[in-house]
Formats: C-alpha cells, structure tokens, sequence
C-alpha cells in the first residue's frame, strides 16, 4: 500500500492526531417516538473543520439529532456519515466522536487528570504520553496544578473546560455540545464562548453545537441551522440567518422582529397591510411582487430609525410611543401606528447621558426605514 | 425600631416548637427504654457478674474467645453470613440492573415481586422450603416418582446448602432494593460519555456504573450479613446442622439454663451488629458529602 503511493508520488496519509479534520453529513435522517416525531427528513451538513449551531427551541429535536450522531439513538431512516463513511452501524464507542453535555457529566469518582485522560486510557494509549497529554490539556485549560482535584472542587466553569479537554484530548473526528453553557451564568457564559469558538478554531475540529440561544449560536458558529418541530427551516451563515430570515418562525426566533402581513400593492412595489376602520398603511418592498399576493414581511428593530420628522424617500409611519426601555447599549421602544392594532419595537442607539431614553411616552414620533431593510418571509 | 426584632422573631417561635417535639418523641422513648434500654443493661450486667459470687467477672468473655469450641461457632456464624451475603449480592445486582434500566414500566411490578415476600411471615417462607425438599416433599417426589431420576429420595432438608438457600431467599430482596435505590441516582449521561470516550458496555460498567455503585453493594452487603448474623428461625427449622451464635444463645438458654454465657454470647453479637451499623452509616456519610 505505502509502495503504491510512493510510486504514484502521493503523500502517505499523515497520522490520525493530527489528521485532516472529518466532515460530518447527514441526510434523511427521521425518528420518531411511539407516534411523536422528533426529526423529520434531516439533512445538513458540515465542512470539515467548520461549527455548525443547530438552533431552534425547546423540544424541537435537537438532542435527538446530536444523539443519532453520537450513535445513542438507531434513526428510523436515514444516514450519518462521518469523513465520508457511513456510521450507523457503528456502536457509540466505535465513533471516534467528542461529546460535551450540558452537565458536563465529569466521573465524580475520577480526579480531574483521570477525567482528562480517561479516553486515552480506553485507546490504550501507555502511561508517559498519557500523562504528557493530560498536561498539555490542563495547561490549555489553565488548570495547571489542579490534576489531583475532584471535579466537585472545581466551579462550574472549570468543570465545563474539563469537560471540553476531556472530549478534545482523543482527537475526535467530530465535536458534539449539547447545550454546554446551559449551567453557567451569563457573564461566564460570553467568555467561554470566545474560549469555546477560539480552541475548536485553533485545532481546526468539526463540531456541532446543540443550543437554544440565538446569542450563542449567531457568536461561535460558522454557519447556523434554525430548527423547528423536527425539521431544519434554514441553514446559513449568521448574519445571512438573522438578516435575510426566510421563514416568519426564523425572523421571530432570531431576535425581534416587527412583523406585518397583508398583500402586494396593484403595482406589486409596496405591501398593503389591513388597518383599523377601513385604513389602510403602505410599506413599499424593496423587490418588486405579484400584484394582489399575501405577504408576510419583517422589519428588525434596529432598522427603523425614530424620529419627530417625515424623513425623504424612506418608508414612514407615524406613531406615539407606548413603551420606552434602557437596556445599556441601547434603548428599546414600542410605537403604536395608529390603525394597525399592535406595536412596533424599535431599538436606538443609546445617544446622550447614559440611562436616558430620548423619547417619552406618550410622544408622537415618525418610523422609518429604507425599502431594502424589508425582508419577504414564508409565513408558516 | 420595631422592625429591627423582627430577626430574632423566627427564633423564639421555634422554642416552642423544639418543645413540642420533645413531647411527640416520648412515647416511644419511654417504650425503648422499658423494652429495649433496660433489658439490654440488665443482659450486659448479667454477663459480667458471676452467679455464685455476685462478683465481676471477665470469665465469660475469656472463654468466648479463647475457647475453640465458642471461637468455631462464632467462625462459622461469620462465615454463613458471609456467603449469604455474598451470594445474594451475586444474584441481587444483576437483577437491581436489570429494575433500573431495562424493567421499564415494568419495574414497577418486579419491585412488587421483590417486595411480596416480604410480607409473608418468615416462619411460614421456611417450612416453604422445607415442603419443597423434604424428604418426600415437591422436589424429591418430582426426580423419583415424576422423573425417575433418581432411585432413592435426596436428603436435602437439614443441609447447609439448602440453608444457605432459604436465607438468601428472605434477603436477596433487601440487597436488591439497596443496589437499586444506588442505581437509580447514576446520571445515564455519566456512562455515555465513557462509551463516546470509546469504552463498550462492558467497560463502561467496570469503569463507571460498578464504581458509583460500591454505595449500594456496602449497605445491601452490611443489611444482608446483620440479619444473616442474627437469623434464628431459618436455622432452627432448616439446620443443616449449622451452629451458629443465634442458636447457641438458644441452647444456653433453654437447655443447659446458663444465663451468662447466653447473655455474654449476645453481647458478642449485639457487637458484631454495632460494628456493622457504624460501617454503614460511613458508608451513608461519605455519599451525603
Ligand atoms: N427517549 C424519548 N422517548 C420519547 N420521546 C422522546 C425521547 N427523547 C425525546 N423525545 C421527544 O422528542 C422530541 C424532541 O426532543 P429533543 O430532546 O430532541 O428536543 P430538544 O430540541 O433537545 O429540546 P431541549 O431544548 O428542551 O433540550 C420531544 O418532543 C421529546 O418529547
Ligand atoms: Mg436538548
């Protein structure tokens, strides 16, 4: 074999600890429980080296989906491939995979460097290189010294970067996070997603991440996939995914988002949204469409610019504003448009001294935005 | 100003409180120390003090063990109790695994089954066994008449091994719900994520759920070999010609009428159960920690 390549003037393939990263594609994947389905018809993707967040809410299958990769769940049908081979029949063991859980289910009964080293020890890996990768670890992880401890002596935190070197040191193909910040609180949370995002960069490893924070998905990964009831709504970069949301549940779940339903204008260049005793308001699209079709359009609050006056050659809307919140950087407010039966938020730079908002309740003001922050999205 | 006793408040109302429940213990103190305090004061007395003499004496004691008669039968208490243990720990862990993780719904009526037994009088599960293997009981009718099998009837009732059986019969519940309770509290996620870690079900049981578990086999092991220590009934009706501390205490009694050895004897085995509930709470201390 090695002569065969010699001959053809190939590289030999270089070792597996510090081999090419492994892609990760699952295609048709289904599962159902009894008669509830949990995944529908899954594919996605992810490029060798790359973190793909699977994004979505509560009981909408995600660890169910991280769970078929790991080898935890049989998928009613449908394939998992790991560098391109197919795994399905392999058990959990036989994956080669990292898996962090939201817990971190750290052995209580092993200390921190037996934690670390426990997948070495499996792999039959002798004791002097074991405990020279243990110790490269824990000195990534900035526990030098803390090897003899017990996890229960370590914050959550620690425990959480354990649990991280611990899947890491065997070299997995692919990383699995079912919601690994879950337990922490939110400050700690912000920092570990930098440590998080900068360690799976820097050993280039293919992983998927399992949230349901938008925060969390849109700041590590490389490209998201919104999920919902089973299925994989739409998969894309981050500010493609919380830019040009193509569903209403994306818009929505992503942040906030003003959403307006109604139909394309006669000339198909505005959207002509209903309004109280027969009104009606007009919001001209930024791409023209089918005259008289039902449309369901998205504004991002930090789109719309507040004002007191008509600004020329943008959408405007007059409304008064019925809530006003500081929130540090920014300052939130609703506006009610008279006629349309809801508010609108719009968010404001925080201008001025801080912990002011500019406008009070009750004041009139103009919204407006440009036709090109509209965005045309599915309405399911 | 008012406000500022308000912390002491909650403490003056719980006085009261820690009152009434000195009240509500009472009773039942009251009970033990008639029934169980003063009679064992009175049996610790009564193995120190010579009969003839009304002096202290240590001799009891001395030949409790020294002698090698008293040391055999106190050697071959241990040692049953020991093998019941280890034998219901042998056949009481696989089935608490199987409650925990694969029974299901169905746990719910295996730990029924378990627990039936139990309320069935130990005298009457006894003379069970011995109906089975008497010498023209159940199974001895079933090789010869049934099967033919066999030409002469077994003699299994007043055996060992059939002690050993019975006694493994009325504990192996005890050792099975002390497991259980242990592995019902191991996060499954605990031996995952030694599987994704590349350990298969073997390993990952040696490595992860037998480790976490050690709780429940020392209390189910310490439970199983105190009762053993101080089964009576299954002894006197099964025998097998055992000889055991329980039986001995017996025999002093109610045949050779010598008091203060059978009261020295029970201290030894009060001792032994003490021992055995001083390791148990260590057990139960270091968990809660
Ligand atoms: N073992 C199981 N038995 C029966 N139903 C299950 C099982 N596991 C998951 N489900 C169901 O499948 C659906 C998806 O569950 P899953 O755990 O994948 O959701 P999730 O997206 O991870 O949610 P969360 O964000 O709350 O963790 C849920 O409706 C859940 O009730
Ligand atoms: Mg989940």
């Amino acid at each position: 074999m090695i002569s065969t390549t010699a001959h053809n003037g190939v590289d030999a393939p270089r070792p597996a600890r510090a081999g090419p990263a492994s892609d990760l594609v699952l295609s048709g994947v289904s599962k159902s429980y009894g008669s509830s389905v949990a995944v529908r018809h899954l594919d996605l993707s992810i490029e060798a080296g790359h973190l793909v967040a699977l994004l979505g809410p509560s009981g909408c299958g995600k660890t169910t989906t991280l769970r078929i990769v790991a080898g935890f769940e049989t998928p009613d049908t449908g394939e998992v491939r790991i560098g391109g081979v197919d795994v399905i029949d392999l058990p959990p063991h036989r994956r080669s995979l990292g898996m962090v859980f939201q817990n971190y289910s750290l052995f209580p009964h092993r200390t921190v460097a037996e934690n670390i080293g426990f997948g070495l020890r499996m792999a039959g890996v002798g004791r002097a290189e074991r405990d020279a990768r243990i110790q490269s670890m824990l000195d990534l992880i900035k526990l030098e010294g803390r090897g003899d401890t017990y996890p229960s002596q370590l914050s959550g935190g620690q425990q959480q970067r354990v649990a991280l070197a611990r899947s890491l040191v065997v070299n997995p193909k692919v990383l699995l996070l079912d919601e690994p910040l879950g337990a922490l609180d939110r400050s700690l949370r912000e920092s570990m997603q930098f440590e998080i995002r900068a360690m799976q960069q820097r050993l280039g490893i293919t992983t998927l991440l399992v949230t349901h924070d938008q925060e969390e998905a849109l700041s590590m990964a490389d490209r998201v996939a919104v999920m919902n009831a089973g299925r994989i709504l739409q998969v894309g970069a981050p500010s493609e995914i919380y830019d040009r949301p193509q569903t209403r549940f994306v818009a929505e779940f992503l942040g906030t988002s003003n959403i307006l339903e109604g139909r394309a204008s006669s000339d198909g260049r505005a959207l002509v949204v209903p309004a109280a005793a027969g009104g009606e308001i007009v919001v001209p699209l930024g791409e023209p469409r089918t005259p008289g079709e039902a449309l369901t359009i998205s504004v991002r609050p930090e789109r719309i610019a507040l004002g007191t006056e008509r600004q020329p050659s943008v959408v405007n809307i007059e409304g008064r504003v019925t809530g006003a919140i500081f929130r540090g950087t920014y300052a939130a407010y609703q506006v009610e448009a008279p006629g349309l039966g809801r508010e609108l938020f719009v968010y404001r730079q925080a201008d001025g001294p801080l912990g002011s908002v500019a406008f009070r309740l009750g004041e009139s003001v103009v919204l407006s935005w440009t036709p090109q922050d509209v965005v045309v999205v599915a309405s399911e | 100003m008012t406000e500022f006793t308000l912390p002491i408040a909650p403490r003056r109302r719980a006085r009261p409180l820690a009152m009434r429940s000195v009240y509500l213990i009472a009773p039942a103190a009251l009970f033990l120390l008639f029934f169980f305090v003063l009679p064992l004061a009175d049996n610790a007395m009564r193995s120190f003090v010579d009969e003839a003499t009304g002096a202290f004496t240590l001799a009891r004691y001395a030949a409790l063990l020294t002698d090698p008669f008293y040391l055999r039968i106190m050697g071959e208490t241990v040692l049953l109790s020991a093998g019941v243990t280890v034998i219901s720990l042998i056949i009481g862990y696989p089935v608490a695994y199987f409650l925990v993780r694969k029974a299901g719904r169905w746990s719910a009526l295996v730990i029924f089954l378990l627990i039936a037994p139990l309320l069935t009088s130990i005298i009457m599960r006894t003379f069970g066994w011995q109906v089975l293997f008497a010498r023209k009981g159940l199974v001895n009718n079933l090789l010869v008449n049934q099967l033919g099998l066999l030409e002469q009837p077994l003699r299994l009732t007043n055996s060992v091994e059939i002690t050993i059986a019975a006694l493994v019969h009325v504990l192996v519940p005890l050792m099975v719900l002390s497991i259980t309770s242990v592995l019902q509290g191991i996060d499954r996620r605990l031996e995952e994520s030694a599987q994704i870690l590349g350990a298969n079900r073997l390993r990952t049981f040696w490595e992860v759920t037998l480790p976490l578990s050690l709780d429940g086999i020392g209390t189910g092991a310490i439970l199983v070999f105190m009762i053993a220590n101080g089964s009576f009934v299954t002894l006197v009706l099964l025998g097998g010609g055992l000889q055991t501390l329980p039986l001995m205490i017996y025999q002093q009694f109610n045949t050779t009428r010598d008091f203060g050895m059978a009261s020295a004897m029970s201290m030894i085995l009060l001792v032994i159960a003490i021992a055995c509930l001083w390791l148990q709470l260590r057990i139960v201390r270091r968990r809660g920690a």
